[in-house]
């Protein structure tokens, strides 16, 4: 049995409500097959105000085992570092976390404001939000730069607006079945064997990119989504096109550029006008290369397969 | 901007000389019309190139409000050559928007059919 607690800080609850469409495992698979008990979570727990409270001041004090807080949302810590916009149980939110983290056995960070800000902490970030240990690429957050849980671990960062419902599942499961060993990092604390591929990979997309066709326009099912309309998918680490969404799609097969949900900057360009799908470039050129590529080998590239481009690239195949 | 002289200052100056509005014309009879245009020395709007994606905006917000019979005003606009453009020679053959076999321009802005050796200054790579 692992007693699990979740909270939520400056959060839309869509990753609770990404986490409730898990399959595999489900939300129930969690509690009858792989023994987690929710202590409490903002959208299950039947407790209300001071029960609430007891709870956590009992995984506080250790009556209660706490093997895993999960936390979604950002740090909130407006107005002046107080953190009183976010008042929780009678505090503010970011002392609850400071003091949950520090008895759990391990802290999970779940979706894209509790791992690094995400929306809330686009400038000029109002709320002084944070991630609980990043905020965007800086190292620290909430809970610091050096922060371990009990187990020995950084903060489990699942990151993603939202983060998929079972790369949340899994991890739990894989923590709370005793086999968080097996988990590698990676710089930004992303379970490797979710974010070490790219949203591109198994993206139905890809010849039209090894092609260089462009899709020019929303709704149009040929075309690579990444030379126009802004696609973020040849540089986003994600398995958005190996783990579908709803076991039947990803953004990119359904023609919606893939926005870098689960990388640090999200979202890019502190949203400035313009730069919402649409591909950024100078003189031409995408600011944003494909990981890996300089300008240089990118044109040179583009101008081989360009040649060397199949008519059918330039048909919508999927129109019969 | 100098009044320029030449083919396709309206519809009835396509009809005269090619039996057909560019809306109707074929790629073959386009192509034609664009280089017949050209020759007789249309200059278009080769710079400023659009260095940032809302100048760029602003030239397709123009482009889209053309119909397709101002195959002229299409060209001036978009800053259209009938040669490679630049020290890196730049050219419609590499640019992202070019479809290399049917040999047209698929910014659906422009529609155009285009020879590979040609640019405009909404290239993008």
């Amino acid at each position: 049995m692992a007693n699990l607690l979740w909270l939520q800080g400056g959060a839309c609850s869509g990753n609770t409500m990404s986490f409730l469409n898990a399959e595999e495992p489900s939300a129930c698979d969690l509690v009858t097959d792989f023994g987690i008990n929710v202590l409490w979570q903002p959208s299950l727990g039947l407790e209300l105000g001071d029960d609430v409270k007891a709870i956590l001041e009992k995984c506080i004090s250790g009556e209660i085992q706490l093997d895993i807080f999960v936390f979604e949302g950002t740090v909130i810590n407006a107005p002046n570092g107080t953190g009183e916009w976010n008042r929780f149980c009678g505090e503010p939110m970011k002392n609850w976390v400071q003091k949950l983290a520090a008895a759990a056995q391990f802290v999970v960070a779940i979706g894209d404001c509790a791992t690094w800000g995400g929306i809330p902490a686009t400038a000029p970030n109002p709320s002084e939000s944070q991630g609980l240990q990043f905020l965007k690429r800086a190292k620290g957050g909430a809970l610091g730069g050096g922060f371990v849980s009990k187990a020995g671990l950084p903060v489990i960062n699942i990151p993603g607006c939202p983060a998929h419902p079972d790369w949340v599942t899994q991890i739990l499961v894989a923590v709370a079945t005793g086999r968080a060993g097996d988990l590698t990092l990676d710089e930004f604390q992303r379970p490797k064997t979710f974010f070490s591929s790219f949203t591109q990979t198994g993206c139905t997309r890809n010849m039209h990119f090894a092609y260089k066709v462009s899709t020019t326009a929303f709704g149009q099912r040929k075309g690579c989504l990444f030379y126009d309309l802004g696609c973020r998918g040849p540089m986003t680490h994600s398995p958005c096109n190996r783990i579908l969404w709803n076991r039947v799609s990803s953004k990119t097969r359904a023609g919606m550029p893939c926005l870098g949900c689960t990388e640090p900057e999200f979202p890019f360009f502190d949203l400035a006008p313009g730069t919402v799908f649409k591909t950024q470039t100078v003189m031409g050129v995408p600011k944003d290369l494909p990981e890996g590529v300089d300008k240089k080998g990118y044109v040179k590239l583009t101008a081989a397969a360009k040649g060397a481009a199949p008519a059918w690239a330039e048909e919508d195949i999927f129109v019969v | 901007m100098v009044e320029q002289p030449g083919v396709g200052r309206s519809e009835a100056d396509f009809i005269a000389r090619y039996g057909v509005t560019p809306e109707k014309a074929d790629h073959a009879t386009l192509l034609e019309m664009i280089k017949d245009i050209f020759e007789e020395g249309l200059e278009t709007k080769v710079e400023p190139f659009p260095e940032t994606d809302r100048e760029f905006g602003r030239i397709l917000d123009d482009l889209r409000a053309m119909g397709k019979n101002e195959l002229r005003a299409k060209l001036i606009e978009s800053g259209w050559l009938l040669e490679p453009y630049g020290e890196e020679e730049m050219r419609c053959q590499e640019c992202m928007y070019y479809l290399v076999h049917k040999r047209w321009c698929d910014l659906p802005e422009l529609d155009l059919p285009a020879e590979p050796d040609w640019w405009c200054r909404l290239w993008r790579i």
